[in-house]
């Protein structure tokens, strides 16, 4: 009898990995039937998601199979680069381009290998860590940069949130907070670091009762899930934020003196004549005033200090003036105080466009749901503690810190918090992500507590990267070629770099070498920094060869890339360390620790390979494994909380060669025991141990205060300006060092100062849900959900103002910024923005031959951020990326 | 035998898009078939303004008007309350897809790939192509579920799964000690236009 073949499934398995679509990595489970992934889930075991996953992770089958991958080794037969410019491709072998860039960074290092410059992307961070770190010790080359993402998002949040949380990021305690206020973020409402875990906890809030306010010039979903959208002009959220501190000391007389007291440098004794600190002639410690005893007693003394809440401790002065060593001192919170004051409800209404009964109204809110005083009782390891509830708090992120004002404004934001005591407790703001811990109970790795330093303040024992961002690095003469190593407030630096003078510049600093080979994984560069043509030209175009880990032929390859080696998706390789450093993407509250890891689910399709294993090829080749080695076990110390014990650390002499699953192997072994290697955390792809409550609320477990008056801001300014001077920086560039200072303050950007009335509006950018930095616009799945939303390829403008102009829904439009870059567009009418505010999604309008479902889509509105001194902060050096811009209609005529 | 239904809460919903992509994965839906989407609308007049996100799938009516109009008995209504096309049974006349108040019925008349034409296949869309014309195919009514087949394995529907916010509740509506039904009591749950009379069986709880 004849019958019919029936497909059999032979294989039908769920594999628990690690989601790669945004640099939250979730944990993510991935179906395999026969061999192809055909599904994707949530990993309900990691606590990076428990079991939902969101709209990238979802369509990423399509980022494995894209046929528009990039498959095999390539390099660029035309010798011209530039925009625009057709590299002419041609396929090679493995081998040959890896003699080649072998070749190439042979004849740099004999140059200088200095002149070796590692380019990355913020969406792989996990893979970053490991590759491109060990490569550079190896290597010896200091320059190194995460483009886009310390300019655009990092440079003012990373580090005033490192200073005062010890964490990258802030982020209400949403399962106690009542009263949230948000600075235009999208964190919990589908972007941000811990995406999926904070949509989750916003929505279980929001279900709770918990109220949202939300500051913003339009109507994003933070600000239409708030139960108060506040609309405001971009870039003027730190006045907003002084305003409110004003509002709390001097309007409404709300703050917490015990938190001030005890929690912070708010009782420092501060000497008038240049701003200091008044220390002890013994111990050359900062003082207080002891209200008791009347006296001063360093800020140590154990009758001043309450480490536990219900330690006791004398009261002492947060105002007054009291004379210490003949000088009549005063404590610093009362300086703040005065400082704030002429941020008024009116002149806050001035620069905001927020009425004044507004700022007044919400900061009396703020500080009424703060319930000062209230506490709970938790059950820590040591037994039931009290502990404040402070269950209100601010949040921020990019849309807040991408100015000029960028690192006083993140400190403003986070400001009002410490004023009514709602950091680090029940209900208040958290780190993000959760940066406390002691570790696996039985290794006590990765052990994270922080400390006080001798003056008493906040210090990390864990961060993401070499140098914790408290205490300052001292600056030194530059050997970077961004001057990195001059300027100790900032992540990266892009003014120095993109400067079409840079070499003059490099050689008024006496860096005796020039950028020679880049390296370049995963980063579109010429799409995410700023207007594309600076980029291109002034800085990637001086490299004589750019090497680039790729999953697709960008804008980046295509103008300036020589050869392009086809890298692994996330879904092909294995990463040892992915909700690690917890600093950066650890989702916050009670929920258990889980350290997760990539595991390939298909083997490398094509002749992909993934990059860390390239990388230790390259370094083999070259001869550098033992240092590559070296490096990676120095940065786990720091990164990833603790050093490596010998059994587990990599071979620094060379005699032995680690494959990179042994690396990963080595790694899970020494934080978590010998049968806890790779082989264990593959089965549920994440090791989880269970979250003391006292690293969830650590605040009043720890002695280390936290500033509320940066004096050390005032060393450190000197001490740049000085070395920038005797350089002769100022030729270049007159930067405003004034920003260097104690005190918060509130400064405009170019956008606030432009006086030409043909340029009346602010274009601003925004993060749609679907999207995450460039590279998602290339996936269908994602690029026909854009699409279905009404705004997310669309420039936004306020209905009203587009009649005024003439402009109809849906009109092809240009926006052309004073320096005379236009960028074009369509647009969308609607009310729910600020009427004189353009919203962009970013980052879109790929113009890239290689990219075709994310061609043509949106706006490229980074091409409108110039790349200059203006528009950085010159206290953290992040760019500004709100622009003053006319926008006209667009006809066939005028298309280029 | 349950009655299912669900119930989405647009006070917890933000709008993410991720019950529509767990869908589409899922189900292998083809371009521009979205079994489970999410319409966004705004309100109001600066700066009074408010936007909201609705997340819509078939509705599973318990009186449904594609079942009266299929002239071939195609359209089903399972024990369980589900509406199912049985399209073996299906002429492709899409009186059904004209009859359905709440637009959830789908058709497509070839199976598109997601990438430009002339490209082969990937393993994925092979897959998801093959996947489609089983379940469902070309020329046919095609709809939402409710993941019939994840619900007969102890499962719930895709975009319940997915949803960050767990806005979305699936259950027995005629247990009254289902957490379904107890959220539809207790918030007040309603159903979308409920004047047309067909009793939908996916209910909203209020955004605000």
């Amino acid at each position: 009898m004849a019958t019919t073949a029936q497909p059999r499934i032979e294989e039908d398995t769920w594999i628990p990995t690690c989601c790669g679509q945004c640099y939250c990595m979730c944990g993510i489970k991935v179906r395999r039937q026969n061999g192809v992934i055909t599904e994707i889930a949530g990993n309900p075991d990691a606590p990076s998601g428990r079991g939902s996953i969101c709209v990238k992770g979802l369509a990423s089958p399509h980022l494995l199979y894209d046929p528009y991958r990039v498959n095999y080794p390539m390099k660029r037969t035309n010798p011209e680069k530039g925009l625009g410019v057709d590299p002419k491709w041609e396929r090679i072998s493995w081998d040959e381009a890896l003699e080649t860039i072998v070749e190439r960074l042979e004849e740099c290092r004999a140059r200088d290998p200095r002149g070796a410059y590692f380019q990355a992307t913020t969406t792989q961070a996990s893979e970053i860590r490991f590759g491109v770190i060990g490569f550079m010790k190896g290597f010896k080359t200091p320059n190194y940069w995460v483009s886009g993402g310390g300019l655009h998002c990092g440079n003012g949040a990373h580090f005033m949130n490192g200073i005062m949380h010890v964490s990258w990021s802030i982020i209400p305690d949403f399962a106690h907070c009542n009263y949230a206020l948000n600075f235009g973020c999208s964190k919990g409402h589908g972007a941000g670091h811990v995406a999926v875990q904070n949509a989750t906890q916003a929505a279980d809030a929001r279900f709770r009762g918990g109220k949202t306010v939300t500051f913003d010039p339009f109507l994003s979903a933070q600000a239409a899930k708030a139960h108060e959208w506040v609309p405001i002009k971009v870039g003027t959220d730190g006045a907003m934020a002084l305003g409110m501190v004003n509002s709390l000391l001097n309007e409404h007389g709300i703050y917490d003196a015990e938190y001030l007291m005890y929690k912070t440098n708010g009782p420092y004794l501060i000497r008038p004549s240049d701003g200091r600190y008044q220390r002890d002639k013994e111990t050359d410690k900062p003082l207080v005033w002891d209200l008791v005893d009347n006296c001063p007693k360093v800020h140590s003394d154990p009758s001043v200090t309450r480490v536990q809440y219900e330690d006791q401790a004398h009261e002492v002065a947060l105002t007054g003036t009291y004379t210490v060593d003949g000088v009549a001192c005063r404590p610093s919170f009362e300086l703040l105080k005065e400082h704030v004051k002429k941020y008024t409800p009116e002149y806050v209404e001035e620069v905001t466009g927020v009425p004044a009964a507004t700022v007044s109204r919400i900061s009396k809110e703020f500080g009424e749901a703060a319930e000062i005083g209230s506490t709970v009782t938790i059950e820590t390891s040591e037994g039931p503690k009290k502990i404040p509830s402070r269950p209100v708090a601010t949040h921020f992120f990019r849309g807040t810190q991408g100015h000029v004002n960028s690192g006083w404004t993140c400190l403003s934001v986070d400001m009002v918090n410490h004023m009514v005591g709602a950091a680090d407790t029940w209900g208040g703001a958290f780190g993000l992500g959760a940066a406390v811990g002691s570790g696996y109970e039985k290794t006590g790795k990765p052990y994270q507590i922080p400390y006080a330093c001798p003056d008493g303040l906040l210090v990390a024992k864990t961060w993401v990267y070499d140098h914790v961002p408290y205490p300052m690095r001292v600056p030194k003469a530059p050997t970077r070629l961004d001057l990195h190593d001059m300027f100790p407030t900032s992540i990266y630096n892009a003014f120095t770099i993109t400067n079409p003078r840079w070499f003059e510049m490099l050689d008024r600093f006496k860096i005796d070498y020039k950028p020679d080979v880049m390296i370049n994984f995963g980063s579109n560069s010429v799409m995410t920094m700023g207007n594309a043509e600076q980029v291109t030209e002034n800085f990637l175009k001086k490299f004589n060869f750019i090497f680039s880990f790729q999953l697709f032929v960008t804008e980046f390859e295509e103008a300036v890339a020589d050869i392009v080696l086809p890298d692994t998706c996330f879904l092909e390789r294995y990463t040892p360390a992915v909700s690690f450093p917890s600093t950066f993407s650890h989702p916050q509250g009670e929920d258990d620790w889980g350290w997760s890891i990539r595991q390939p689910v298909v083997e490398p399709l094509y002749e992909r390979r993934d990059f860390n294993e390239v990388m230790l090829d390259i370094s083999k080749r070259l001869g550098i494994l033992g240092d590559y080695y070296k490096g990676l076990n120095d940065s786990i110390g720091i990164r990833y909380g603790g050093e490596m014990d010998e059994k587990y650390k990599l071979v620094e002499d060379g005699s032995v060669e680690h494959s990179w699953e042994d690396v990963c192997d080595r790694m899970l072994k020494d934080r978590f025991g010998e049968e806890h290697g790779l082989e264990h955390v593959r089965q549920k792809g994440v090791f989880t141990w269970p979250k003391k409550k006292e690293d969830v609320y650590w605040k009043w477990f720890n002695a280390a205060r936290v500033p509320i008056y940066f004096e050390y801001f005032i060393d450190s300014g000197e001490q740049i300006s000085k070395l920038w001077d005797e350089f002769g920086g100022q030729d270049f560039f007159d930067i405003d060092w004034s920003r260097f200072k104690a005190l918060a303050d509130w400064y405009p950007c170019p956008s606030h100062c432009e006086t030409n009335p043909d340029y009346d509006m602010f274009a601003f950018y925004w993060r749609a849900v679907m999207h995450c930095n460039s590279m998602t616009q290339q996936n269908p799945y994602l690029d026909e959900c854009g699409q279905e939303d009404p705004y997310v390829y669309a420039v936004q403008i306020h209905k009203d103002t587009a009649t005024e102009k003439g402009i109809a829904d849906g009109d092809n439009v240009w926006l052309e910024n004073p320096e005379g870059h236009r960028v074009k567009g369509w647009v969308a009418l609607t009310d729910g923005i600020e009427p004189h505010h353009l919203a962009v999604a970013a980052v879109a309008g790929h113009w890239g031959n290689y990219m075709p479902v994310a061609k043509g889509k949106g706006t490229f509105f980074n091409d409108l951020v110039e790349m200059d001194l203006p528009h950085t902060d010159p206290l953290t050096f992040n760019q500004d990326i709100c622009c003053r811009v006319k926008i006209y209609k667009r006809n066939g005529q005028d298309e280029q | 035998m349950p009655r299912y239904g669900m119930c989405i809460d647009l006070k917890r919903c933000y709008g993410c898009y991720a019950c529509v992509m767990a869908c589409k994965v899922k189900n292998h839906t083809p371009p521009g078939v979205f079994w489970s989407r999410v319409l966004k609308g705004e309100r109001g007049t600066f700066p009074s303004t408010t936007r909201q996100a609705l997340p819509v799938l078939c509705m599973q009516c318990d009186e449904p008007s594609c079942l009266e109009v299929c002239p071939t008995g195609a359209t089903v209504k399972l024990d369980n309350g589900i509406v199912i096309v049985e399209k073996d049974k299906c002429m492709g006349c899409k009186y059904c897809m004209m009859a359905c108040p709440y637009g959830a019925r789908y058709t497509v008349e070839k199976w598109e790939s997601y990438f430009p034409e002339g490209l082969p296949l990937s393993p994925y869309e092979e897959f998801a192509k093959k996947a489609w014309e089983e379940k469902s195919g070309v020329g046919v009514a095609t709809k939402c579920d409710f993941c019939r087949d994840r619900l007969e394995n102890g499962g719930q529907p895709a975009c319940v799964e997915a949803c960050s916010a767990n806005a979305r509740t699936f259950g027995d509506l005629d247990d009254p000690d289902s957490e379904i039904s107890i959220l539809i009591k207790k918030y007040r749950g309603e159903v979308l236009n409920p004047e047309i009379g067909n009793k939908p069986k996916v209910y909203y709880l209020a955004p605000r």
